[in-house]
C-alpha cells in the first residue's frame, strides 16, 4: 500500500472543496471598473466545453474560440475601453470565478431569482426557450407526451447540469421522466444518439446549432418555458455591472446586438421582443441557515445513499476480479499472464475519470449502451480490481512456500490448494490494506458525477451553486462523508490489531 | 513398494543426486542418513514428485515416475498414495487441528464431513491429541503440531509415508513424543522412509539404513552394519 497513491486519488475533490473554502475566506475585494480600466483587460468567464453557439472551440482552427458570446464579450470590452480576455471554467461553477479569475461571466447564464440574489445580474441580452430533442424514430411527438411513460418506463431526458432545462424538468412533476445531468451538450446529444437517453431538453439556440452535426435527431414540438440570459458580476462591483448594463443598452439601441444575432442566425421573434423591452430581474432575499439545511439535508442524505450504494456494489466486485487476476498472474497458464499484467497496468496507469468516460461514452458507439449506474459500478470495480490484484499478489506471495507443498503433498490439485489453503491465508494477510482501499474507493465514487450519476459531491456542488451557500453546505457535506468513512477506518484498524495479535501468538 | 533406479538430479548446474538405486519393501522402515547437503531431502521429494529428476526412474506404491516433467494429474495420483511430513510441520494455520486433518479427504476424496470428522478424531486420538481437535496450530507446541501433521498425512491412508527430519526442529522431550508416534506406525506395518540424524531412532525402528554422501549411495544395509558406535 503506497500512501502516495491514496493521497493522489482521493484528495482531488476534497482539495477542491478546501480551496473553495479557503478562497472564499481570503477573497479580496473584486476588481471594479477602475481596476479593469487600469489593467486594460476585461476577463470574462465561460466554458468552451459548454458548446455552441455560445462559446466553442472553432473546429477549423482549434486554437481559436468562436461563438456569439465571444463576439459579444469583445464588443462589451470595446465599449468599456479595454480588450477582452477569456477565462475557462466548468459551466456549473462559473460564478465561482467572479472576483478571483474573472470580472464577469458571459455564458448563457439564465436569469433566475437565486442568481439575482447572490450575484449581480446584468439586463437581459438574449432570449431563449427550451427545446425538446429526440431521435427521428422516437415515438415522442410533443413535450406533453412526456406525461405518459414511454415503452421502456419513464423517459430518460438529458439536460445540462445546473441549466434552466434541468430546473424545468425537475420541476415538472407531471412528467414521467428520469432526468440525467451532463456537463456538456455534446456528451448529452451523443448519448441521445446512442439510445442511452430518450430525449434531451436544451436552449433552442443550442438545439439548432447542433442540428447539422446530429442529423439523426430532431426538435420535438415547439420551444417552451423560455427566459433570458444575463451577465454575472461579483456583488461588490456595482460600477462594473452598471457599466455593462449601459454598454448593453447602447448595443441594443444602435442595432449592433441585432446585427450580431443576425450574423449568428439567432434573431428569432423572441429575440426581437427582448431587444425592444428588456426587463429587469427582481432581486430575491437570502434565506436563513436553518431553512437552507432543512431544504438541503434530505437531498444530501439521499445522495449519500447513492455514494454508499456505489461503494458497496463495486468493491466486492473489485475484490473478486482482483483476486482472480492475482491468482491468474501467479498460477495461471503462461499465455494468460501478459494479458493480466496489461489489464493491471492499463487500469492503474490511466485516470479513473477517463475509464468511466470510456465505459459510458465510448461503448455506446460500438452498440453497447450501459446505464450510467452500471457503467459507474463497473468502472469503479475494474479500476480498483487492478489495485486489489496487486495487493492479493503480494498477499499470496507472503504465504510460505511450505503451505503450497504441504497441500500438494496431500494429493490436492493446484486449484484445490489455492482455493482451500493459499487464498484463505492471503485474504487474512491483506485485510488491512484492502479495508483502507475501501475507504479510498468510497471517496472516489465522487468521480462518477462525470457520467451523470448524482452522488454526494455532485449534489453538493449543484446545491451550492443554486443556493450560493457554498461554505455552509461544504461543511454539512464534509460531515456526512466523515460520518460514513469514520466507521470504516475503525473497522480497518480493528482488522490490523487482530492480525497483529494473531502473528504475535503464532510466533510465541 | 519403492524401487529407485539410477536416479540423477541436477539443480542449478550441480549434480545433486547421481545413480541412486535403492529398494524399500512393503511394511519396512528405511532411514536416510548422511552429511548435510548429501541430497536426502532432494531424494525424498523426488519420491512424491514434488521435485523432478534428470535421469532414472522411481516406482512407488504402484506408480512409475520417469525423468522430466509429469502431467499434474499423474502427480496428484502418486501423492494420494504417498504421504509426506515436513521438518517445519507446515500445518495450515487458518484451520483447526481437526480441519487440517479432514481437509484433504473431504476435497480430494469427497468424503462426507461427518465421516471425515469421526475418522479425523480417531487419527488425532492415535497421535494423542483428541483433546486439541479444535485448537489452532499456533496454540500448539511444536511436538503437538508435528503429530497433527502426521495425522493429517495418515488421513489420506497413504501406502508409503515420507518423513523429512520430522524432529530436528524440536527439543528432545517433544522429539520423543513424535518419534514414539512414528515407531508405533512402523509397528503397525506402515511402509516409511525417514530422513533423520537420529541414529537411536534408526537403530530402534529401521529395517534398512541408506547413507547418502554427495548425492551417491555411500552405504546401505541393516542398521547394525551401517551405524557404527559413536553415532548419535
Ligand atoms: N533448487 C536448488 N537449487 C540449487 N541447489 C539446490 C537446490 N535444491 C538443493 N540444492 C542443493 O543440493 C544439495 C542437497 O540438498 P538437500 O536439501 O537434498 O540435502 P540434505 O541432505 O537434505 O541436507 P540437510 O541435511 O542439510 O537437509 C545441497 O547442496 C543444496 O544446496
Ligand atoms: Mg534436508
Amino acid at each position: 500500500m503506497t500512501g502516495g497513491r491514496q493521497g493522489g486519488r482521493c484528495g482531488g475533490r476534497w482539495a477542491v472543496a478546501a480551496c473553495w473554502l479557503g478562497l472564499i475566506a481570503a477573497a479580496a475585494a473584486a476588481a471594479d471598473l477602475d481596476d479593469i480600466r487600469a489593467r486594460g483587460e476585461l476577463v470574462w468567464g465561460a466554458d468552451q466545453e459548454g458548446g455552441g453557439p455560445h462559446v466553442y472551440v472553432d473546429p477549423e482552427n482549434p486554437t481559436r474560440l468562436a461563438g456569439f458570446e465571444v463576439d459579444l464579450a469583445a464588443m462589451l470590452a470595446t465599449e468599456l475601453g479595454v480588450t477582452a480576455r477569456f477565462q475557462q471554467g466548468q459551466w456549473d461553477r462559473l460564478p465561482l470565478l467572479l472576483g478571483r479569475a474573472a470580472d464577469c461571466v458571459i455564458n448563457g447564464i439564465e436569469s433566475t431569482p437565486e442568481r439575482a440574489r447572490d450575484w449581480r445580474c446584468s439586463r437581459p441580452y438574449f432570449a431563449y426557450a427550451l427545446q425538446l430533442v429526440a431521435r427521428r424514430d422516437s415515438p415522442l411527438d410533443s413535450p406533453e407526451a412526456l406525461a405518459k411513460e414511454g415503452p421502456r418506463g419513464p423517459w430518460r431526458v438529458g439536460v445540462l447540469t445546473g441549466s434552466a432545462a434541468e430546473t424545468e424538468m425537475r420541476r415538472r412533476t407531471d412528467f414521467a421522466v428520469e432526468v440525467v445531468g451532463y456537463d456538456g451538450t455534446v456528451d448529452c446529444l451523443e448519448q441521445l444518439r446512442g439510445r442511452v437517453l430518450d430525449a434531451a431538453l436544451m436552449d433552442d439556440c443550442i438545439a439548432s446549432f447542433n442540428a447539422d452535426r446530429f442529423g439523426e435527431l430532431r426538435g420535438i414540438g415547439r420551444p417552451f418555458a423560455g427566459g433570458t440570459y444575463t451577465i454575472l458580476t461579483a456583488p461588490d462591483t456595482p460600477r462594473l455591472s452598471a457599466a455593462i448594463d449601459e454598454a448593453l443598452g447602447r448595443l441594443i439601441t444602435d442595432g449592433r446586438l441585432k446585427a450580431l444575432y443576425d450574423r449568428w442566425d439567432l434573431a428569432g421573434r423572441q429575440q426581437m421582443l427582448l431587444l425592444r423591452d428588456a426587463a429587469e430581474v427582481p432581486p430575491a432575499r437570502r434565506g436563513s441557515l436553518a431553512d437552507l439545511i432543512r431544504g438541503a439535508l434530505p437531498l444530501l442524505l439521499r445522495s449519500a445513499g447513492m455514494t454508499i450504494f456505489l461503494s458497496v456494489a463495486s468493491f466486492p466486485l473489485a475484490i473478486l476480479i482482483g483476486l482472480a487476476v492475482a491468482v491468474g498472474r501467479l498460477h495461471g497458464p503462461a499465455w494468460l499472464r501478459p494479458f493480466l499484467a496489461g489489464y493491471v497496468e492499463i487500469l492503474r496507469g490511466t485516470p479513473l475519470m477517463l475509464q468511466l468516460y470510456a465505459l459510458f461514452f465510448l461503448l455506446p458507439k460500438v452498440g453497447l449502451a450501459l446505464p450510467a449506474l452500471v457503467a459507474a459500478i463497473l468502472g469503479l470495480a475494474m479500476n480498483y480490481s487492478a489495485y486489489e490484484s496487486e495487493i492479493y499478489r503480494a498477499g499470496l506471495k507472503a504465504v510460505p512456500a511450505g503451505q503450497f507443498e504441504a497441500a500438494l503433498a496431500l494429493g490436492m490439485t493446484k486449484w484445490q490448494s489455492l482455493r482451500h489453503v493459499l487464498v484463505p491465508q492471503a485474504v487474512r494477510i491483506v485485510m488491512p490494506p484492502v479495508t483502507s482501499d475501501f475507504i479510498a474507493l468510497f471517496k472516489d465514487t465522487s468521480v462518477c458525477s462525470a457520467i451523470t450519476v448524482i452522488e454526494l459531491t455532485k449534489r453538493y456542488s449543484v446545491l451550492a451553486l443554486s443556493t450560493g451557500r457554498i461554505a455552509e453546505l461544504a461543511i454539512v457535506t464534509a460531515l456526512l462523508y466523515l460520518a460514513m468513512s469514520w466507521p470504516l477506518s475503525l473497522l480497518s484498524r480493528w482488522f490490523e490489531r487482530r492480525l497483529e495479535r494473531r502473528s504475535e501468538r503464532s510466533q510465541a | 513398494m519403492i524401487e529407485v533406479d539410477s536416479l540423477a538430479a541436477v539443480r542449478a548446474g550441480n549434480r545433486i543426486l547421481e545413480a541412486v538405486t535403492l529398494a524399500v519393501a512393503e511394511g519396512t522402515v528405511t532411514t536416510l542418513v548422511g552429511p548435510s547437503g548429501g541430497g536426502k531431502s532432494t531424494l525424498l521429494r523426488c519420491l512424491n514428485g514434488l521435485e523432478t529428476f534428470a535421469a532414472g526412474q522411481v516406482m512407488i506404491a504402484g506408480h512409475t515416475l520417469i525423468a522430466g516433467d509429469h502431467p499434474p494429474r499423474a502427480l496428484e495420483r502418486v501423492r494420494r498414495d504417498v504421504g509426506m511430513v515436513f521438518q517445519g510441520f507446515n500445518l495450515f494455520p487458518h484451520l483447526s487441528a481437526i480441519d487440517n486433518v479432514t481437509l484433504a479427504p473431504r476435497i480430494v476424496h469427497g468424503m462426507p464431513p461427518s465421516e471425515a470428522r469421526s475418522r479425523g478424531l480417531e487419527l488425532l486420538d492415535r497421535v494423542g491429541l483428541s483433546r486439541f481437535a479444535d485448537a489452532r496450530p499456533a496454540t500448539l507446541s511444536g511436538g503437538q503440531q508435528q503429530r497433527v501433521a502426521i495425522a493429517r498425512s495418515l488421513a489420506m491412508e497413504p501406502r508409503v509415508m515420507l518423513f523429512d527430519e520430522p524432529t530436528s526442529a524440536l527439543d528432545p522431550q517433544m522429539s520423543a513424543e513424535v518419534l514414539d508416534v512414528i515407531v508405533e506406525l512402523a509397528r503397525g506395518g506402515q511402509t516409511m522412509v525417514v530422513v533423520t540424524h537420529d541414529h537411536g531412532f534408526a537403530r530402534r525402528a529401521a529395517t534398512q539404513v541408506v547413507e547418502l554422501v554427495a548425492g551417491r549411495v555411500h552405504r546401505a544395509g541393516p542398521p547394525a552394519e551401517i551405524l557404527t558406535a559413536g553415532g548419535r
